[in-house]
């Protein structure tokens, strides 16, 4: 309800029966809340997740992402407002959308005692999607496509954060999803891990399948996500294509020229907020005021060389540095 | 594309959950390759062939009782053994696997990924009854089985079994008591269990099931202790755990044994019950 952007998630105008939403929508939550004692950590979230696209949650720690991720899957109930996942309300008909949805949240979970194979075969038995005699291959391929072959027999005990990690995205990779919830997947993770966790969403995404993907890692999420969703204290700031987000972002104009500091006074007499580009050329960046093309011409009126003006692109970085810090 | 994606799935209904023996096989094993099963059943063998030793050893010093009707009677050993274990070690074996079922999962973060599997919870919950109570026989029949070896080995007396009522009973009939007692154990053992996942549904720290169910069971044996409370006693799980012993009187009086065997059932559908409400609601 604090979204307003063209960008909006929500905006999508079949919505509102139920039908189109099942065919749109691969995940969707309304006015989801959940309160622990005194701690409000969701507040009232509307989030639309469209089928196909690959969404990043971002916020700060204790932002309410995790919560959030685990009412849209069941596993925590809503204290206020329902979730849908592939259509289905949850947690009511959890049971036939949960089939197609692989997960990894907070972290891997499995049994120190048994092998990585082991673990991923018990797990294996649980999916209903999965054929008795499909198991061992589908297990084997979970493994080889997480570059986890090679330790595949080894103790769980033994692994590595980051093997504790790919196993765990093998776990969400036992049968071909619709939908793919990744919780902090590069966790632990060395380069060659991250780019893996990159691949693999690449690959989904090239699939049809829909991703969630909740990270800190700014950069990871601006090269692969379609869509995100910015969390602080518990509400969402912002939601929407990340496309659009970050071009409806006060990015501002770039000015390029010799002459700053003359610019500069022009820019703010005429009641323009500008400030000194902090790059390597020397430039202004104006932020607020009149159109690109009023500023340049003002800018030649008053004699400033003008080499370049264009349309500043915010990095998601500044963005998310602009939602969160800006609403705290 | 999307659309006919979506038709085909409409008219082709997927499964919603694994097949319940898969599921039940998977439990079994888990249970089975958990180190600690393992090194507990492989010392419930030790039980009987260390009181098989001590009696030999003590040579008929011993006195009355079910210990001492094993001197020269090969075939009450695995009977004594079961009792003699029923009163704390059993109900640990079956009280840590019960602990391990629910917290144990919780605590390791795999409870989440068989919820998300998805495995119904109600369904959950008979599988880990079906892990519990496979523990609880598998702890029994070891003790029997080495039982009636180390009693048939290394006590002897043939195969014949002088009752606590004086009589004598063949080796098929005494086996037949010895598979009696079995049972009665289990049943026993189940209610433990039971009540043992209902507290493991209530905390994610093993160690707490442990501790309350053991806690409970010295506190049940206080109260069964003290005369001026023996109206608890028909409420109380450990009152009839001594009735072992009826199964060697001639003839078989089945009082005892049935009326615990009753409790226990009430404690089982109690502990269950309270399982599966519990489970309904609980975080993972």
């Amino acid at each position: 309800m604090s979204l307003s952007s063209p960008a909006d998630l929500g905006t999508a105008p079949a919505a509102t029966s139920s039908a189109a939403g099942a065919v749109s929508l691969a995940a969707r939550a309304v006015g989801l809340r959940k309160v622990y004692g005194r701690t409000v950590a969701v507040e009232g979230i509307d989030l639309d997740v469209p089928t196909g696209s690959v969404l990043g949650m971002l916020g700060p720690n204790g932002s309410g992402k995790t919560t959030l991720i685990r009412m849209l899957l069941g596993l925590t109930r809503p204290s206020a407002g329902t979730a849908e996942l592939l259509g289905s309300a949850v947690p009511e008909a959890a049971a036939s959308a949960l089939p197609h949805v692989g997960a990894l949240v907070e972290g891997p979970g499995f049994h120190p005692f048994l092998s990585g194979r082991e673990n991923l075969r018990r797990a294996a038995a649980a999916e209903p999607l999965l054929a008795s005699a499909a198991i061992p291959g589908a297990v084997g391929s979970a493994l080889e496509r997480v570059g986890l072959t090679h330790a595949a027999d080894r103790r769980f005990r033994g692994y590595s954060l980051g093997m504790k990690q790919r196993l765990g995205l093998a776990g969400a990779l036992l049968v071909p999803r619709k939908l793919v919830v990744l919780d902090e997947p590069t966790n632990g993770l060395d380069p060659s891990g991250t780019r893996d966790v990159r691949r693999i969403i690449g690959e989904l995404h090239a699939g049809g399948a829909t991703v969630i993907v909740s990270s800190h890692l700014l950069a990871e999420v601006e090269a692969t996500c379609t869509h995100v969703a910015v969390l602080q204290s518990g509400s969402l700031v912002a939601a929407g294509e990340l496309r659009s987000l970050l071009d409806a972002g006060t990015g501002g104009l770039v000015v390029a020229t010799p002459d700053v500091d003359l610019a500069l006074t022009t820019l703010r007499d005429a009641g323009a907020t500008a400030f000194r580009d902090a790059g390597d050329e020397p430039a202004v960046v104006v932020s607020d005021g009149p159109e690109a093309p009023e500023i340049v011409a003002l800018l030649v009126r008053a004699g400033v060389a003008v080499h370049e003006a264009r349309r500043r692109r915010p990095r998601l970085e500044e963005l998310f540095a602009q939602l969160t810090e800006g609403s705290s | 594309m999307t659309a006919s994606l979506v038709e085909q799935d409409t008219a082709r209904p997927t499964r919603t959950a694994a097949p319940l023996g898969r599921l039940l096989a998977a439990e079994v094993r888990w249970v089975l390759r958990r180190p600690r099963t393992l090194v507990m059943l492989g010392l419930f063998a030790l039980i009987p062939i260390v009181i098989a030793i001590g009696i030999v050893i003590a040579d008929r010093q011993m006195g009355g009782g079910l210990i001492g009707a094993v001197a020269g009677n090969g075939l009450v050993l695995p009977i004594a053994a079961l009792t003699l274990s029923l009163t704390l070690l059993l109900p640990l074996a079956v009280t840590m696997s019960a602990a391990d079922a629910i917290a144990g999962e919780a605590a390791h973060g795999t409870l989440r990924g068989l919820l998300l599997a998805p495995v119904g919870r109600l369904r959950l919950v008979g599988v880990k009854a079906f892990g519990v109570l496979v523990v609880a026989f598998l702890a029994v029949l070891v003790i029997s089985v080495v039982g009636v070896v180390a009693g048939s080995l290394i006590v002897g007396g043939g195969g014949d079994v002088v009752t606590l009522s004086g009589t004598t009973l063949g080796m098929g009939e005494a086996l037949g008591r010895v598979a009696l007692v079995a049972v009665w154990v289990v049943g026993q053992l189940a209610a433990v269990g039971a009540v043992a996942l209902a507290i493991s549904s209530l905390t994610e720290h093993p160690l707490v099931v442990l501790a309350s169910v053991l806690g409970g069971l010295i506190v049940f044996g206080v109260l069964g202790a003290i005369p001026a409370l023996d109206w608890l006693q028909p409420w109380l799980l450990t009152s009839g755990w001594a009735g072992a012993a009826d199964a060697l009187r001639d003839p078989l009086p089945l009082g005892g044994l049935g009326e615990s065997t009753l409790r226990a059932l009430c404690y089982v559908a109690i502990g269950l019950g309270f399982t599966a409400i519990r489970m309904q609601r609980r975080d993972a």
